[in-house]
């Protein structure tokens, strides 16, 4: 099959479409799993992790849903200094400490990110 | 020589070229500096040898500020003062405690670190330390896990600390204080008056006191107080019959600025990773008084956030564990016990690390969990102060009046610190930080258990101007040209760390003065 010059422009375009969007996808499912599992819970156990989280909804009316704190995660995440480029909710937490992103709940000293995934947590539980 | 000034008649009066008032730290640092000179050195100790309840009653005060140790518990009137129980913890004070911060009101010194380090060197043998070392990297000891936490942090760093055996000044140079050819001591000498020049220009006398009346003179050329910082303001506040609110106290300066640092439970801490991070260089060995670090504040950040200097210990237990702060820790009872073990030979591990290693079971494998017990420097506060009580001892001696208060910086730092310190331990990853609830509340309301340290500091501060302080920068009294301040009481500002190597390293640089003087 020959390509004229418009065809081929067309066909490269879909492929790096494709390209980018498949992976993002699978990217995204893998983030979503990593937000419903904070890393603190290895550090704290289930039970602390929960009370920070009904510390941190208690505290923060605008952010007492699920919807709402998965938004604000999300929000946070585009706000990354390189968009294109997925991060890590690890690479996520760790730019909250360096930018000062930082919430106390109960006294810890947490990123805002594993605050709202505490009290995604807390929610789901 | 030795003398018990009770064997002396009412009305001796003693002569030579130095009195210094008080044998601990400072006194016996400086008696010793002058030993084997020309010079007739006197040196005057309120106690004996030995403890003397009697004598140590001597001591007992009024406390009407914020709860305090009892203070006849808080300093020791023997020979060797205080360090005939002290623990032994020894580290330097860092360039930023002696420099004038804008955002730490009466800070500053009239010396700066520098001045120091040839006396801070000196001092390490004197208290039987290591090395003059205090890098983290020094201390590994051979052990690649003895490395300090948040090693890439510039907010952070691990200030270090060795440990004297402790050196107990009372047994270590009694013989040689005793066995010098001009030092004069006498012990059972308390001091109640010093007497100034009509004038109030120089020293002339002071008045020593026995328990049946007797009264003895010392006269010299020149006179050091070296007592605690507690005795020192009293006995200049209580030398009030030629001016009426005592000597050197024309600027009402005198017993102002009592400091203590600050030494209490107040975070937590729990590892990301127990088997990434080592805590070996943190840990307290009290047995074998092996080096160890704690978490300090950067000068960098201290600056940026306008805080005190302080730092935290990092001991392993479990969160919810009661921690002690330094005061209920260390109470009467266990420093009795520990007393009567070294008198005792020795026998059996030392009451103290008994009760230092004794934390509360913890979760099996490598710890996760660690308490954080702070130690900062007070703010130099003028509310903060000794004043006279209107009850006396039984040499007739105004007692003293602590009145020890904080300041909303206090507690700032404080928080501030653990506050960095949380910051720095997300972002490499190490860990999380809880800080305790009451360091959350108000900047003006203490717990209970608010603690020094025993560290008494500050009562008869240094300063260029004698508007700003009672002694210049060689301690020597603005208002009255022969006469010196030894110790703690000169310090203007407390730094984070224990203060006896730099009490140590100031009276070697006293003593270094007084031989030039003369």
């Amino acid at each position: 099959m020959q390509l004229d010059r418009r065809r081929f422009l067309q066909v490269s375009a879909l492929g790096v479409a494709a390209a980018i969007v498949y992976p993002a996808c699978e990217g995204s499912a893998r983030r979503a799993a990593e937000v419903d599992k904070p890393h603190l819970l290895d550090m704290l156990g289930a039970d602390r992790v929960r009370a920070i989280g009904k510390r941190y909804v208690a505290s923060t009316p605008n952010e007492n849903t699920a919807d709402a704190l998965r938004a604000a995660i999300s929000k946070s995440r585009n706000q990354s200094r390189v968009p294109l480029m997925p991060r890590s909710i690890d690479d996520q937490v760790r730019e909250d400490f360096i930018n000062g992103n930082t919430v106390l709940v109960d006294g810890w000293v947490l990123s805002v990110t594993e605050a709202r995934q505490a009290a995604l947590f807390a929610l789901s539980a | 020589m030795h003398t018990d000034a009770r064997s002396l008649d009412n009305g001796t009066t003693l002569q030579g070229d130095l009195c210094i008032v008080g044998a601990g730290a400072a006194g016996i640092t400086i008696a010793r500096e002058l030993a084997n000179t020309p010079l007739k050195v006197l040196l005057l100790e309120g106690g004996g040898f030995e403890f003397d309840p009697k004598m140590q009653e001597l001591y007992r005060g009024e406390n009407v500020g914020l709860p305090y140790f009892p203070l006849q518990a808080a300093a020791l009137h023997y020979f060797g003062g205080t360090t005939n129980h002290w623990a032994g913890w020894c580290s330097t004070y860092e360039p930023i405690d002696f420099e004038k911060r804008d955002w730490v009101p009466y800070s500053g010194w009239p010396i700066r670190r520098e001045d120091l380090g040839p006396y801070y060197a000196r001092a390490q043998s004197i208290l039987d330390l290591g090395p003059y070392k205090y890098d983290p990297a020094d201390w590994k000891n051979g052990d690649d896990e003895r490395v300090p936490m948040l090693g890439d942090s510039k907010a952070v760093y691990t200030k270090m600390w060795q440990f004297s055996p402790p050196t107990r000044f009372g047994t270590r140079f009694r013989d040689e204080i005793v066995n010098a050819p001009n030092i004069h001591l006498y012990t059972n000498a308390n001091v109640v008056e010093v007497i100034a020049n009509d004038a109030l220009t120089s020293v002339q006398s002071v008045r020593i006191r026995g328990f049946d009346g007797k009264e003895i003179r010392a006269r010299a050329r020149r006179f050091v107080l070296a007592c605690h910082s507690i005795q020192n303001a009293r006995l200049l506040l209580a030398s009030n019959h030629q001016a009426r609110e005592g000597l050197a106290n024309e600027n009402d300066l005198v017993g102002r600025f009592f400091m203590e640092h600050l030494e209490m439970p107040a975070g937590e801490l729990v590892l990301a990773d127990p088997a990434k991070t080592s805590t070996k260089i943190y840990a307290l060995d009290f047995a074998k008084r092996t080096p160890r670090g704690e978490l300090a504040i950067s000068p960098a950040a201290a600056r940026e956030h306008r805080v005190l200097n302080g730092t935290c210990s990092v001991e392993p237990g479990n969160l919810g564990d009661e921690v002690k702060s330094t005061f209920q820790f260390l109470d009467t009872t266990l420093m009795n016990a520990q007393r009567a073990w070294e008198n005792g030979g020795r026998k059996g591990p030392p009451p103290l690390a008994s009760a230092e290693q004794a934390p509360a079971p913890r979760a099996e494998g490598l710890p996760r969990f660690y308490h954080l017990v702070s130690r900062q420097e007070q703010s130099p506060n003028p509310d903060s102060r000794i004043t006279l009580s209107t009850e006396k001892d039984a040499l007739g001696m105004p007692r003293a009046k602590l009145n020890w208060q904080m300041t909303e910086l206090d507690k700032r730092s404080m928080r501030t610190f653990y506050q960095v310190l949380g910051a720095e331990m997300g972002r490499t990853g190490t860990g999380r930080i809880q800080i305790h609830e009451w360091l959350l509340s108000d900047d003006k309301s203490w717990p209970s258990f608010i603690s020094g340290g025993w560290h008494h500091m500050g009562t008869v501060r240094m300063a260029s101007d004698p508007r700003q302080g009672v002694v210049d920068a060689n301690c020597r009294v603005h208002s009255l040209n022969n006469l010196y301040i030894g110790g703690c009481a000169v310090y203007p500002t407390a730094g984070a760390v224990n203060p006896t190597l730099t009490l140590v390293a100031i009276s070697l640089r006293l003593a270094e003065h007084l031989k030039a003087a003369n």
